[in-house]
C-alpha cells in the first residue's frame, strides 16, 4: 500500500473521525428506537438502566392489531413506485433542456424549479390540498400520486441535470451526423448515459415519497392513507407514546435500507455520488 | 473536376461576434482540403457548419445541386470525426461502427458484413467486441473513423482528429489516414492548426485568418509562392526581409541583389527567405552577420544569425564533422529568385 507512516495514521484518524460520525447519527439513534420499539410497558425503563431490564412486543402487537396497517403498506409501495417512475419520466426533458440548451432566463428557471422545496413543506400541503380539493382530486390516490410528485420532481431535476451535464455534447452530434433523429439520439445515447443519474434521483424519490406525510395526510385523508398516513396516527395526539412511535419509525425504516442495500449492490459506488454531488 | 461541395457567402454570428465573415469555397469531388489556420480563426466553425451541428447566419452550402444548409446533420450524409473521439461509451467497438448503419435501415447480414469491412480496414478486426475505454487513444481514433467511412458518406469531415494523440502515434494515424482517404477517394474536409499535418495530408490547403479565407492552393504552391505574409510565417519557418525594390530586382539590407519572382505585387511587406534557402559561409573578413545560436538537430543544423539588425534564422544540413561557433562571422548567400508578399487586410478594416 501507498503512503508514509504518517499518511497511514492519518487514513486511520479520518476513517475513524467517519465512522463515529456515523456511529453517533444513524446507528446511535436507531438503536434507542429499538430498544424503545421493544420495551416492556408492565416493567417499564427507568434511569439508570442504560437498556430495559424486559422486553416485549406489545407495541408491535399494538400497531400490527390495526387491520389497515398492510392494505396501506400495499398501497403506499403501488404510489411510491408510480410516483418514482412519473417524476423520472416528467423530470428528463426539463433536465435535459436545462442541461443542453443555453437559454435566456435559464437561472429564473433553476429557482423556479426549485421552489417547491424552498417553502416549507406543510405550507404547500395546505394550498395545494385547497386546489386539488375543488379539482375533485382530494381523496383519491392520484391526486395523492400528483402532490407527491410535487415534492419529488425538483431533486429529481436536479440530479438528472448534472448527470445530463456530464454527457459530451459530441456524442449527440456523432449521433446526428450518423443519421439519428433528434429523438434517436437522445433515446439511444442520453437516456443509457444518464442512467446513474435515474438510478440515484429514482432511490431519493421513492423514499421521499413512501415516507412524505403533510402532502399526502392534506389530499387523500381521510379517505386515502398511505403507510406514512397511518403510521403517524399512532404517534399519539396530544402526547408522543414513544414505544409505538419507535416500531413506526422502525417500519418507516425498513424499505429505505433494503433499498440502499440494493443500491449497494446494482450501482458502483459513483451512482449516488454522481447523482448527489452537484445538488 | 466538378465541385462536390460548394460553399457561398457563409457567415456565422455569435452574439455581436462574426465569426466566419463571408466564406466562398469549393471542393472538387474527391479532393483532401485541409482547413488551417490558428485557434479561433473560425475552422472549426466552418466544418460544424458543413456537418450540420452548427447553423450558418447566412449563406448557402450545397452538395452537387443540392442546397443543403437548412437540413438536418441526419439527412446529410456526411461522416464527422472529433478531436475527443466521441465513441458511444456503453457500446462495443462492433455497435459504434453499425450505429449509422442500424439508422439507415441496412438489413442486419450487411451490417455484420460491413461493420466487419471497415474494422478490417482500419486494422482493428480483433478488437470488435472491446468497449472503447479498453482502447487506446489511437485504437479509438480508427474505430470513429471506421464509423464514419462505413456509411460511405459523401464528404468525410474531420475536426482536429489527431490533436489529443502523442507524438508517435499521430504521425502513423496522419500517414494511415492519407492512404485510407486515396484508396477510398471520398471527398474530406480536414480542420487542423498544424502546418506539418496540414502539407502532410492536404491536395489543397485553405488559410483562414480571422473568420475569412486569406488563401488556398497546393501544399507546395503555398510554402514555395505564399501570396501573404501571413501564409509565409504560418506554414512552416521564414525569413521576411524589408528590401530596397528596384524594377524587377531587389536589394537585401546587406547589399545582395537578386531578381523577383512576382514584381507587381503591390502593398509588399518584404520578401520571403525560407531558412532551408539561405545559405551560410564563414568569413574572417567582409562578413554580412554573426552566428547568434547554432543547434545541432541531427539531419540539419539551425542557425540564428545576427544580420542587419535581425535575427534571421537559417537550416543547414546537418553538419558532419563540427558546426559553426557561436560568435562566427558568415556571410549570407540567398537563393537566385525572390518572392514578395503582401500584407494581409482583415475584412472589417477595409469596410471601415
Amino acid at each position: 500500500m501507498s503512503g508514509s507512516p504518517r499518511a497511514r495514521r492519518n487514513q486511520a484518524l479520518i476513517g475513524f473521525g467517519l465512522y463515529a460520525y456515523l456511529a453517533l447519527t444513524l446507528a446511535f439513534p436507531v438503536a434507542i428506537v429499538a430498544l424503545w420499539a421493544f420495551y416492556d410497558p408492565a416493567v417499564g425503563w427507568f434511569p439508570p438502566d442504560i437498556i430495559p431490564r424486559s422486553f416485549s412486543l406489545s407495541a408491535w402487537r399494538e400497531v400490527l392489531a390495526d387491520r389497515n396497517v398492510l392494505p396501506a403498506a400495499a398501497l403506499s409501495l403501488f404510489v411510491s413506485v408510480v410516483v418514482t417512475v412519473l417524476t423520472g419520466s416528467l423530470a428528463f426533458p426539463t433536465a435535459w433542456a436545462l442541461a443542453q440548451f443555453p437559454f435566456r432566463l435559464k437561472r429564473l428557471v433553476e429557482i423556479f424549479v426549485l421552489a417547491p422545496v424552498i417553502v416549507p413543506g406543510i405550507v404547500v400541503a395546505v394550498s395545494l390540498g385547497e386546489i386539488f380539493f375543488r379539482f375533485g382530486l382530494a381523496g383519491t390516490v392520484l391526486g395523492v400520486i400528483l402532490v407527491q410528485i410535487v415534492g419529488t420532481l425538483p431533486f429529481m431535476i436536479r440530479i438528472l441535470t448534472a448527470t445530463i451535464e456530464g454527457i459530451p455534447r459530441e456524442l449527440i452530434y456523432a449521433a446526428r451526423t450518423l443519421g439519428a433523429s433528434p429523438f434517436v439520439a437522445v433515446t439511444r445515447i442520453a437516456l443509457p448515459l444518464a442512467w446513474p443519474g435515474f438510478a440515484a434521483g429514482g432511490l431519493l424519490t421513492f423514499i421521499a415519497s413512501f415516507e412524505e406525510f403533510e402532502k399526502s395526510f392534506m389530499v387523500g385523508a381521510p379517505k386515502v392513507r398511505t403507510l406514512a398516513v397511518q403510521l403517524w396516527s399512532y404517534l399519539g395526539g396530544e402526547v408522543l407514546v414513544l414505544p409505538t412511535a419507535a416500531v413506526v419509525t422502525l417500519i418507516l425504516l425498513t424499505p429505505m435500507l433494503v433499498i440502499f442495500v440494493l443500491a449497494e449492490r446494482i450501482g458502483k459506488d459513483d451512482v449516488m455520488a454522481a447523482g448527489l454531488g452537484k445538488l | 473536376m466538378k465541385p462536390s461541395l460548394s460553399i457561398r457567402q457563409l457567415t456565422k454570428q455569435f452574439d455581436s461576434n462574426l465569426v466566419l465573415k463571408g466564406i466562398d469555397l469549393e471542393v472538387a469531388a474527391g479532393r483532401f482540403v485541409v482547413l488551417l489556420g490558428p485557434s479561433g480563426c473560425g475552422k472549426s466553425t466552418l466544418l460544424r457548419t458543413i456537418a450540420g451541428i452548427s447553423d450558418p447566419s447566412s449563406g448557402g452550402i450545397w452538395l452537387k445541386d443540392r442546397r443543403i444548409d437548412a437540413m438536418p446533420p441526419e439527412q446529410r450524409n456526411f461522416g464527422l470525426v472529433f478531436q475527443t473521439y466521441a465513441l458511444f461509451p456503453h457500446m462495443s467497438v462492433e455497435k459504434n461502427v453499425a450505429f449509422g448503419l442500424e439508422m439507415r435501415r441496412v438489413n442486419k447480414r450487411d451490417i455484420a458484413h460491413r461493420v466487419a469491412a471497415a474494422l478490417e480496414l482500419v486494422g482493428l478486426a480483433d478488437y470488435a467486441k472491446r468497449l472503447p475505454k479498453q482502447l487506446s487513444g489511437g485504437q479509438q481514433q480508427r474505430v470513429a473513423l471506421a464509423r464514419a467511412i462505413v456509411i460511405e458518406p459523401d464528404v468525410l469531415l474531420f475536426d482536429e482528429p489527431l490533436s489529443n494523440l502523442d507524438a508517435k502515434l499521430r504521425d502513423t494515424l496522419r500517414d494511415d489516414l492519407r492512404a485510407l482517404q486515396q484508396k477510398l477517394g471520398v471527398t474530406s474536409i480536414y480542420v487542423t492548426h498544424d502546418q506539418s499535418e496540414a502539407m502532410a495530408l492536404g491536395d489543397e490547403i485553405v488559410v483562414m485568418k480571422n473568420g475569412e479565407i486569406v488563401e488556398r492552393g497546393t501544399p507546395i504552391d503555398l510554402y514555395r509562392r505564399p501570396a501573404y505574409r501571413f501564409t509565409a510565417e504560418f506554414l512552416g519557418m521564414t525569413n521576411v526581409i524589408e528590401a530596397k525594390l528596384r524594377d524587377r530586382a531587389c536589394q537585401l539590407p546587406w547589399g545582395d541583389v537578386r531578381e523577383l519572382e512576382n514584381p507587381s505585387e503591390r502593398d509588399v511587406e518584404g520578401v520571403a527567405i525560407r531558412p532551408e534557402d539561405l545559405a551560410i559561409e564563414a568569413v574572417e573578413t567582409d562578413h554580412h552577420g554573426v552566428v547568434e545560436q547554432a543547434m545541432f538537430m541531427g539531419a540539419a543544423t539551425h542557425y540564428w544569425i545576427r544580420a542587419a539588425g535581425k535575427t534571421l534564422r537559417a537550416i543547414t544540413s546537418g553538419g558532419r564533422t563540427a558546426i559553426l561557433p557561436v560568435g562566427q562571422k558568415v556571410r549570407l548567400v540567398p537563393p537566385p529568385m525572390l518572392h514578395l508578399l503582401r500584407a494581409h487586410h482583415p475584412l472589417q478594416e477595409v469596410a471601415a
